[in-house]
């Protein structure tokens, strides 16, 4: 019953919730849910969470707030019936009913579903082609064995001195960094010792977005060398809602060590 | 093009396809209207559950699809030795169903309803592709709205949303009409297939 990986899913046997229990209550005391008594049945529920209380099994709180409704509703009950107009009087178990009467709507449904899904499992397709959505792929239909198992040799020959070639990765490596943390630090503490305050976007010069991968590059390593600041409680960044300018200020520097760990 | 030839065509169409084809993808392959198609492929349909063939056509969102004959699955688990699913717990069910007739609907929505907390049903149906998470509320915390895929449709055999079981509403005791609830809540789902979205209307000239 319980998912695996969701380490919370607490649950009483057999109830999937409030409405389950009290379905199983109306039914044992074959109660017309028009007319709950509503005292037997707070009851009779307050009993069984305890009972439940007593097995150590923990009690999720949604039962524990039907709980307080009943006793809410008994309460209610109890006192002499307000008078809302002249000729209306307010039941207060009818909100509960309605709950109750909704819930019990998708309950059948549920029902209908599982026999649905049983009943359409018996079905199978055909698994889909593997054509492209453009119309145009050619499939040759003259192949044979010989061609295939040359083919095969031929595309190995020319894969292998592929992967040994190590020009690419080699220019990756050595590609120069353009924006470094540290240097992008350096930055920062410079402007903020002009100003109190700042816009992070500020710090980012669009101009130099026409390089390719420089905008967001310069972004990521930036944003990286804020956060690294304020980590070390060298400034302060605030937003006041979400997507909204992050507006950095200066901390007064109350530490000795200047450049004591960041690192690149 | 007449009839026959058309009918015939789509039989090709939707075999050579094997998964499911729309209509306005087969209209335009066969060079003519979604009416037409919709039409023949009916036809198709129709003969092929009278003559109690070994081929049927199920109709999913707008789309078509073969499938076998849901009486000869004796015939196929012997065949094969079929892979038995296994089935979704009690609380996904409601969950679903809730889902299938309020979406686009909350998670907080879903559980005033069950009076229960219903997270891990949720991320379960979104796991099986049952659900899928098709926006946010434009409300504090901006929360998740949850919709049926189209593979929903698949695996409970309906051709769209509005196929699903009409709930009756009428038998709801000590309603007081054009009550407002608390919560501001739409007391009962008598409309579900009014409010429904455009998903999987049955409209085909905007089909697709």
């Amino acid at each position: 019953m319980g998912e695996p990986n969701h380490p919370c899913v607490l649950k009483i046997p057999d109830f999937e919730g409030p409405f389950d229990l009290l379905f199983h209550l109306f039914e044992k005391n074959k109660i017309n849910i028009q007319d709950i008594p509503i005292g037997l049945i707070t009851d009779q529920y307050i009993q069984y969470l305890k009972d439940m209380a007593k097995m150590d099994m923990e009690i999720a709180s949604g039962f524990l707030v039907m709980a307080s409704t009943l006793l809410h509703i008994k309460s209610r009950m109890l006192l002499p019936k307000i008078e809302v107009d002249d000729t209306e009087k307010i039941d207060p178990r009818e909100e509960l009913v309605r709950r109750l009467t909704e819930y019990r709507k998708f309950k059948e449904v549920s029902e209908t579903l599982r026999s649905r899904e049983e009943e359409w499992a018996r079905v199978v397709y055909k698994a889909a082609e593997p054509f492209s959505r453009e119309h145009r792929v050619e499939i040759p239909m003259d192949l044979d064995p010989v061609l295939l198992q040359d083919s095969a040799r031929r595309v190995f020959a020319a894969y292998v001195p592929c992967i040994e070639d190590t020009t690419p990765k080699m220019s990756m490596i050595l590609q120069k960094e353009r924006f470094s943390i540290k240097s992008k630090i350096e930055e920062i503490l410079g402007l903020l010792k002009k100003k109190l305050r700042m816009v992070l976007k500020d710090l980012f010069h669009p101009d130099r977005a026409g390089e390719p991968g420089a905008g967001r590059e310069e972004m990521v390593t930036g944003f990286a060398a804020v956060l690294e600041l304020c980590r070390a409680g060298r400034l302060k960044i605030t937003q006041e809602a979400p997507f909204s300018d992050i507006i950095i200020y200066r901390k007064e520097e109350n530490h000795g060590s200047k450049k004591a760990d960041f690192h690149d | 093009m007449d009839q026959k030839k058309l009918i015939s065509m789509i039989e090709t169409l939707l075999f050579s396809s094997g998964d499911r084809l729309t209509l306005t993808r087969m209209a335009d392959v066969l060079e003519t209207d979604v009416k037409t198609v919709k039409y023949a492929v009916r036809i198709l349909a129709d003969e092929l559950q009278a003559q109690e063939r070994g081929i049927r056509i199920r109709e999913i969102d707008n789309g078509y699809q073969m499938h076998s004959a849901p009486e000869n699955h004796e015939a196929i688990a012997r065949l094969y030795e079929v892979r038995r699913k296994q089935g979704l717990s009690q609380a996904c069910y409601e969950v679903l169903s809730i889902i299938a007739y309020k979406q686009p609907v909350t998670r907080i929505q879903i559980e005033r309803i069950r009076g229960t907390a219903s997270d891990s049903a949720i991320s379960k149906l979104a796991e099986k592709g049952l659900i899928w998470a098709s926006g946010r509320l434009d409300a504090p915390g901006r929360p998740i709205l949850y919709e049926t895929t189209q593979d929903f449709l698949r695996v409970f055999g309906f051709a769209s949303l509005k196929d699903l079981p009409i709930i009756d509403i009428i038998d709801v005791p000590g309603m007081i009409p054009g009550m407002v609830l608390p919560d501001g809540h739409e007391p009962g789902i008598r409309d579900a297939a009014e409010t429904l979205p455009e998903y999987a209307g049955l409209n085909i000239d905007s089909a697709e």
